[in-house]
């Protein structure tokens, strides 16, 4: 499919304006004498301030002793403290017009928060109290407990959910991310004891980053933080080692079964890289001209042209130690084989052809342009600022983005193209209904069945 | 207290069009939208999802532009853009490096002046739209719930009664002519208002607004439809299926005061008592204190919108997800103990100044808040349409607060006596069946 501009259509569209700087704002970086890392912004666009505290240890590190572990920890740790209820809590973040959460990823445990700048001195204590001293009561930890066991049903009869956890399964084998989410039975077997000493180890100043946009002067945010986390012991956890991971080779397929769907969830996947990675912007160019946006290629096909689906996507996900790239689709059940035939179809057409000029263009501006479209607001920039010091990347690596995707070329997407978008030994998931989705399933590769609940199933047997 | 003080500038062309300017030059990035004044309430009896599918309809082609340009054209200047279908406004809107500005405008102007598809862009984009009902609502737990269930059960008016997503049966039956039909009666500049927020000056607003839009002709404006509600004298309650979830839920909507009185700021002080997160009564009482529920949420116009967005009526609206080991009338009764206490024993001042406060902070974030994070001051956008297209002042963004702020305990309290009465409310179950359920 050809993108070329008539000529007839160049001549009616304004041409671009020139360029005005983009200026990233001046980061006041400090680490306080216990270890806290601190980056801090000013942004007077609403006078509030935006902030997440980040541990460098999520569910990835508990894996092996009690999957999910960090994240129940997060859910208890905000439901009281050795002084204050969990009814105080919430009454004194709705006093300074604040919203709080606290989530644990693969890497990471966090505790995000934001509410009015007047009042930013009550919300760092009460922030830094949830961070050390944290009293774990057990009657909450028994009711989120029940909660997430609901939870977890429910995320069971998700397709998406489903088709996630199944992909990184086969994409990770014995390494900790493989591990999306805990069964019934690992949540109920979890101890309170397991919860502190989870906390004491990782939620350490030696081992956080604080990160705050907001409504305020650097000098004076400097001092308040000083003051709240100054005096927090320093510590800092061991780095776990983790096993190797699995060979990956040949196409392989996996369905998970849910009866009486509508529709198929389609996620296609393999390893890919790190953001610290050498290749990652010149992958990232690549997904972006494959997926990763409304005008590249697989919408247009799949969407733009046949109907099949309402948002397909790719997606370069980065993990701390590795990475994976994804391709997604929900598609009507009778056309689940035609749309994976278009799916290896683009990703092959990416690693044999190289992508032309005007697309070539097209692409870079676009992720050079979105890339500073968040600058203008407090969420926009904490995410920028953590994405960089969570990964350590570059202390110039905002300012230099976009010169560096601008220098990429054809060749340097061909390359990345025949590298990670590897078709040959793609992981395929499908969760839908078995009896609609069998056969054209092992059209694909080799086939294994598995109910909601990760069980394997009987190839042949019937739904 | 620190106030915010958003500039705003607007003018009127010649053919109807308003335009809002406001200009934050913080950042090299501006943010566009054009509201037309219909949403899938409006659509026309007998169309179900029409108003939402034309909103697709859209993107495939206009005057000059033809299928995908749009979508080329903004990506490739370094933007993203998207378009959205509420109660009362259809959407499209860009956020781009502000040197694509004059761009953006060309492309909004091409689509308001004329829309230039065919039959097979109609067969592709009913493909997409029965796809994306499926996604969202067909094939997913507690799809549609409460934003579907509620209103036939609530509503007598078809207008506010009906399926917004559509019948597949009235997405099948549309067709071409209907679609330039819609958009002749609809997209006329009188019946829009033109948002331009970031990166520009108010001047330069204006002039670029009249060298794109000032030609493009203007239909009459359009034959407001009736959405008036005859007056309900019991509760309503309807039972649907949940087909793959595995807890039973339960959705309660209120009949909410009219939008812009004294009872509408006291409604929202109660909403935020209510439904303002875990400090909220309703959280509190049955997912905290009583532990029937595993998950409660809510608010005025909750889930398609907010206490600003909508034109004709609306409700507050509570939804529940409770354990299977309690019946819905059983969670009800909790639910019912949340509201009769504030009915009976009102709210503290202390408690009201709390709320006060967090409804200010939310709204500063609301304006701010980007789309998903990736559309800056999408929401001061939202506010400043709604208030130009509902109220004729998007200047209210400035004053709005102050109504809420000066609401005391008393009319809080009555608020609670007058609008949270069991004749006033519609209620919905969602039951799941057996197979997740039973264990």
């Amino acid at each position: 499919m050809s993108s070329v501009l008539t000529s007839d259509l160049r001549a009616h569209v304004p041409a671009l304006g020139p360029e005005r700087p983009v200026v990233w704002p001046r980061r006041t970086r400090r680490t306080l004498v216990n270890g806290l890392q601190v980056v801090l912004v000013e942004s007077h666009t609403i006078p509030k301030l935006t902030a997440e505290l980040y541990f460098r240890s999520g569910n990835a590190v508990t894996a092996r002793q009690a999957p999910g572990l960090a994240e129940m920890t997060a859910a208890v740790v905000r439901t009281g403290t050795v002084s204050r209820s969990s009814r105080q809590i919430e009454e004194d973040l709705r006093r300074m017009g604040a919203d709080l959460g606290t989530s644990a990823g693969a890497d990471t445990s966090a505790i995000s928060f934001s509410g009015l700048a007047e009042f930013s001195k009550g919300l760092l204590e009460l922030v830094v109290e949830l961070a050390r001293n944290a009293s774990f009561p057990p009657d909450e930890f028994e009711r989120e407990r029940r909660q997430r066991v609901e939870e977890l049903r429910i995320e069971r009869t998700t397709p998406g959910f489903l088709a996630g956890e199944r992909l990184r399964k086969v994409l990770f084998g014995q390494h900790p991310y493989a591990l999306v989410a805990p069964t019934e039975a690992q949540v109920e077997s979890y101890r309170r004891e397991q919860l502190v000493e989870f906390y004491g180890e990782h939620y350490r100043p030696g081992n956080a980053l604080l990160v705050a946009v907001g409504d305020f002067t650097a000098e004076n945010m400097v001092e308040q933080i000083e003051r709240a986390f100054g005096n927090w012991p320093a510590g800092k956890p061991a780095e776990p080692e983790n096993p190797p991971l699995p060979e990956t080779r040949g196409r392989h397929v996996y369905l998970v079964h849910l009866a009486d769907t509508v529709q198929t969830q389609i996620l296609v996947g393999n390893r890919a890289i790190t953001r610290r990675h050498p290749d990652w912007l010149r992958l990232s160019l690549a997904n972006s001209l494959y997926g990763g946006a409304f005008n590249s290629r697989l919408v247009m096909n799949i969407r733009e042209q046949k109907g099949y689906t309402y948002s397909p996507r790719s997606t370069v996900h980065a993990l701390r130690q590795h990475g994976y790239f994804s391709i997604h689709a929900a598609v009507r059940n009778a056309v689940a084989a035609a749309t994976l035939a278009e799916i290896f179809y683009e990703l092959d057409r990416m690693r044999a052809l190289p992508v032309g000029e005007e697309e070539l263009t097209d692409a870079r501006n676009y992720l050079s342009g979105v890339f500073s479209l968040g600058l203008g607001t407090q969420d926009g920039l904490a995410a920028q600022l953590a994405t960089v010091y969570l990964n350590e990347l570059p202390e110039d690596y905002l300012e230099t983005y976009r010169e560096k995707i601008r220098a990429l070329t054809a060749d340097d997407v061909l390359a990345a193209a025949r590298k990670y978008f590897d078709s040959a030994n793609a992981r395929i998931v499908l969760v839908g209904d078995r009896k609609e989705l069998a056969e054209q399933a092992a059209l694909f590769g080799e086939l294994e069945v598995f109910d909601a609940q990760g069980n394997r199933l009987q190839g042949g047997e019937a739904g | 207290m620190a106030r915010l003080q958003i500039p705003i500038e607007t003018t009127t062309l010649g053919n109807g069009l308003r335009v809002v300017v406001a200009p934050d030059a913080a950042a090299p990035v501006v943010t566009v939208g054009v509201y037309y004044n219909i949403g899938f309430r409006l659509e026309p009896r007998g169309r179900s999802g029409f108003a939402h599918l034309f909103e697709h309809m859209m993107f495939q082609g206009s005057a000059n532009a033809g299928k995908m340009m749009h979508i080329k054209l903004i990506n490739s200047s370094g933007g993203v853009l998207n378009g959205s279908t509420h109660y009362d406004v259809t959407n499209y809107f860009e956020a781009v490096p502000s040197n694509a500005l004059e761009r953006v405008l060309w492309l909004e102007a091409d689509r308001m002046r004329a829309l230039k598809v065919d039959e097979e862009n109609l067969r592709n984009q009913r493909d997409v739209v029965k796809e994306e009902v499926r996604v969202n609502v067909l094939n997913q737990p507690y799809g549609g719930f409460p934003w579907l269930d509620l209103p036939p059960v609530a509503y007598r008016n078809w207008h506010n009664a009906h399926n917004f997503y559509g019948d597949f049966a009235d997405l099948d039956a549309a067709t071409l002519d209907d679609v330039q039909a819609f958009f002749k009666t609809y997209y006329a500049p009188s019946n829009a208002v033109l948002l331009i927020l970031g990166d520009v000056q108010p001047e330069e607003g204006f002039a670029l607004a009249e060298r794109y839009f000032q030609d493009i002709p203007s239909g009459p404006p359009p034959k407001p439809a009736d959405v008036s509600e005859p007056p309900q004298t019991e509760e309503h309650r309807g039972v649907v299926e949940e087909k793959f979830g595995t807890l039973p839920a339960l959705a309660v909507g209120y009949h909410a005061p009219q939008r812009r009185t004294p009872d509408w700021h006291a409604a929202a002080m109660l909403d935020q008592a209510l439904h303002g997160g875990r400090a909220g009564r309703v959280y509190r009482r049955l997912v905290l204190e009583k532990q029937v529920a595993v998950d409660t949420s809510g608010g005025i116009h909750y889930p398609m919108g907010d206490i600003f967005d909508y034109n004709g009526p609306t409700q507050m609206v509570t939804r529940i997800l409770h354990k299977p080991e309690f019946s819905a009338d059983q969670t009800l009764a909790v639910f019912d103990e949340a509201v009769g206490e504030l009915q009976q024993q009102g709210i503290s001042v202390e408690e009201l100044e709390q709320v006060k406060v967090k409804f200010r902070s939310d709204y500063y974030s609301q304006l701010e808040g980007g789309r998903g994070g990736y559309m800056p001051r999408y929401g001061l956008m939202h506010c400043l349409a709604c208030f130009a297209l509902f109220d004729r002042d998007p200047q209210l963004v400035n004053t709005i607060l102050e109504g809420f702020l000066e609401v005391t305990p008393a009319q809080v309290q009555a608020a609670a006596q007058k609008y949270l009465v069991p004749r006033n409310r519609a209620i919905v179950i969602r039951r799941p069946v057996a197979k997740g359920a039973a264990r």
